[in-house]
């Protein structure tokens, strides 16, 4: 437990000391506030609906989604795997699932402060009189947080399995991809069943009926937090298996 | 092994026994076995790629043994690896640092994972940056500083828990030789306190700092004593070097071979007009030499007692245990220097 946090407090310095993170989230923020006034402009006022999009209706977000945990998670294992400081952290007395547990959060949190950028807007609208539609916002955020969790999870893994962070980016974008588009992709085979099976780990279909509308699934959120781990289950497995090599 | 500082009931504090380790094919660490006492400073030598960073990396608990044990302080470094890791200090050749963050925040780290409390760690940081003379600059970025600077915070990052075992792989590689001497003299200083484990494929760097040397050799233990053990056991490589005018000194081998305790005589070209002659013996035989070559009117131009180091004795082994021979005499050579090579 110590060796989470220590891990984690380390991470998330790492990534507040380099540009990246502070490139990231300005350019992240832009564009999610581009999309939310370009909404509220074209639909004459309409802040809910602008809501709806900045948080999770519109394709901006979900390149966001697929884009921003990749960039976050690329170095954490593969590069340090490289410079020698994985072999330092996996020679101090922390156990290898409290590294990967560290970098996780410490990524996760980045994330879930990015997706905050949404409750401030509904903030400062709130505080200018007209009250947003809060249930969705709040359903929203919850929602991001998750999906960026599953993304975050996938991204370590990703890491974890490849030598250089250029190679991990990309496998946790493919990944991150694959996962979001599942249904798509079994909707190409004629296989009724399959749809079935697919229809219970569709991300998007998910996070539209349960959390943009404000409502909070169980079952949805079981499926998020189990996929989360079932990545970092993965991920501490491959950084057991770099000892191997 | 300082004799008196070691209770005679202590079990080794480092403790290898039939270590193997094989990447598919190679054979990186062959059965190796060794024992290190508590407070002893040892230094593993051998020619690169001869396993040493394979077995400070089982030692670690870093990378598990294909076959073979291994402990430190008694706990087993597979099965009780947290244990271990508490109590060894480890400095990895590529020194691991993270570059973006000041030198003191680095140790505030490493004192974290060590889980040191805070006043512990404003204690022991700066003790150990001054002990590697970086107090000054404990806010700079570790990624800013030199090669030099950066392997002075290595070890003091690994210092800083005040482990029981230290072990440094190759602490000096990459440093000039100014940086050489100072992190030679940082490790003597330290010798005191911890068990010392250092290796390198420079023998001057293990001569002068470890009193213990382990030779490694094809992952073989090639060798293993204290440096005069080994040069004594290295058999018959003192010698006494003579020089002598050519003219006059005609069987001069012959006659110095029928001398007492001389062992061979073997001839050197010694120049133009010159007969060079190096003689084998395990005793200084100047004296017998001189007033050999006295009696026959030899002109004696150089006579001189040559001891045996270790170095001959690491090229020797190189040479004989290594199969590939070009690898072998580039180690020769590049450990070849203080005396001249006599194999």
């Amino acid at each position: 437990m110590r060796g989470i946090v220590t891990i984690y407090r380390r991470e998330l310095a790492g990534l507040f000391v380099a540009p990246l993170a502070w490139i990231l989230l300005a350019l992240s923020l832009a564009l999610s506030g581009w999309v939310f006034v370009t909404v509220t402009k074209e639909t004459g006022g309409d802040v809910t609906q602008a809501l709806r999009y900045a948080g999770g209706e519109s394709l901006v977000y979900w390149s966001v989604m697929i884009f921003l945990p990749p960039l976050l998670t690329m170095r954490m294992i593969s590069e340090e795997a490289r410079n020698g400081l994985l072999e330092f952290l996996l020679t101090s007395p922390v156990s290898d699932t409290a590294v990967v547990l560290g970098k996780f959060l410490a990524a996760w949190s980045f994330m879930a402060l990015f997706w905050l950028s949404n409750i401030l807007y509904a903030a400062t609208i709130d505080a200018l009189g007209t009250t947003p539609d809060w249930p969705p916002v709040l359903g929203g955020y919850l929602g991001a947080v998750l999906v960026s969790a599953l993304f975050v999870s996938i991204g370590l893994f990703a890491s974890a399995i490849t030598t250089t962070p250029v190679l991990a980016a990309f496998g946790a974008f493919v990944g991150s991809l694959t996962v979001l588009l599942l249904p798509f992709l079994a909707g190409l085979f004629d296989l009724p069943w399959l749809h079935e099976e697919v229809a219970a780990v569709d991300v998007m279909a998910h996070f539209h009926r349960s959390f943009l509308v404000g409502v909070l699934d169980t079952k949805v959120l079981v499926f998020f937090l189990c996929g989360t781990g079932v990545f970092l289950f993965l991920a501490s497995r491959a950084v057991e298996a770099k000892r191997w090599r | 092994m300082r004799p008196g500082t070691t209770p005679v009931n202590l079990p080794p504090v480092i403790l290898a026994q039939n270590l193997t380790r094989r990447f598919g094919p190679l054979v990186a660490v062959d059965d190796l076995s060794f024992e290190i006492e508590r407070g002893e400073v040892v230094g593993f030598l051998g020619p690169n790629g001869a396993g040493k960073t394979t077995t400070l990396r089982i030692l670690t608990g870093f990378l598990p043994a294909s076959s073979g044990s291994a402990s430190i302080a008694g706990h087993d470094v597979l099965t009780d690896s947290l244990e271990v890791r508490r109590h060894i200090g480890y400095l990895a050749e590529t020194v691991p640092l993270y570059g973006e963050h000041r030198i003191e925040e680095m140790l505030h780290f490493q004192g974290r994972l060590h889980g040191m409390s805070r006043a512990d760690r404003r204690r022991r940081i700066p003790q150990v940056l001054e002990k590697v003379g970086v107090l000054d600059r404990r806010r700079q970025l570790v990624g800013h500083l030199s090669r030099g600077l950066r392997q002075r915070v290595g070890i003091a990052t690994a210092l800083l828990p005040d482990p029981d075992v230290l072990i440094l792989d190759e602490p000096t590689s990459g440093l000039d030789p100014l940086q050489r001497i100072e992190v030679r003299g940082l490790i003597r200083e330290l010798a005191g306190d911890h068990t010392v484990l250092v290796s390198s494929h420079i023998l001057p760097e293990i001569e002068a700092v470890c009193p213990r040397v382990l030779i490694l050799s094809r992952g073989r233990l090639a060798a293993d004593g204290t440096q005069e053990d080994l040069v004594r056991t290295l058999g018959h490589a003192s010698f006494v070097r003579v020089e002598l005018e050519a003219a006059g000194a005609q069987g001069a081998a012959r006659r110095l071979r029928e001398l007492p305790d001389v062992i061979s005589v073997e001839e050197r070209d010694g120049g133009p007009g010159l007969l060079g002659l190096d003689v084998r013996c395990d005793q200084d035989l100047r004296a017998s030499i001189g007033g050999l070559a006295r009696a026959e009117g030899w002109t004696l131009r150089e006579l001189s007692w040559r001891q045996a180091t270790l170095e001959e004795l690491f090229a020797r082994i190189a040479l004989e245990l290594d199969q590939e021979p070009a690898t072998a005499a580039a180690t020769a050579a590049t450990t070849a220097g203080a005396t001249e090579a006599t194999a």
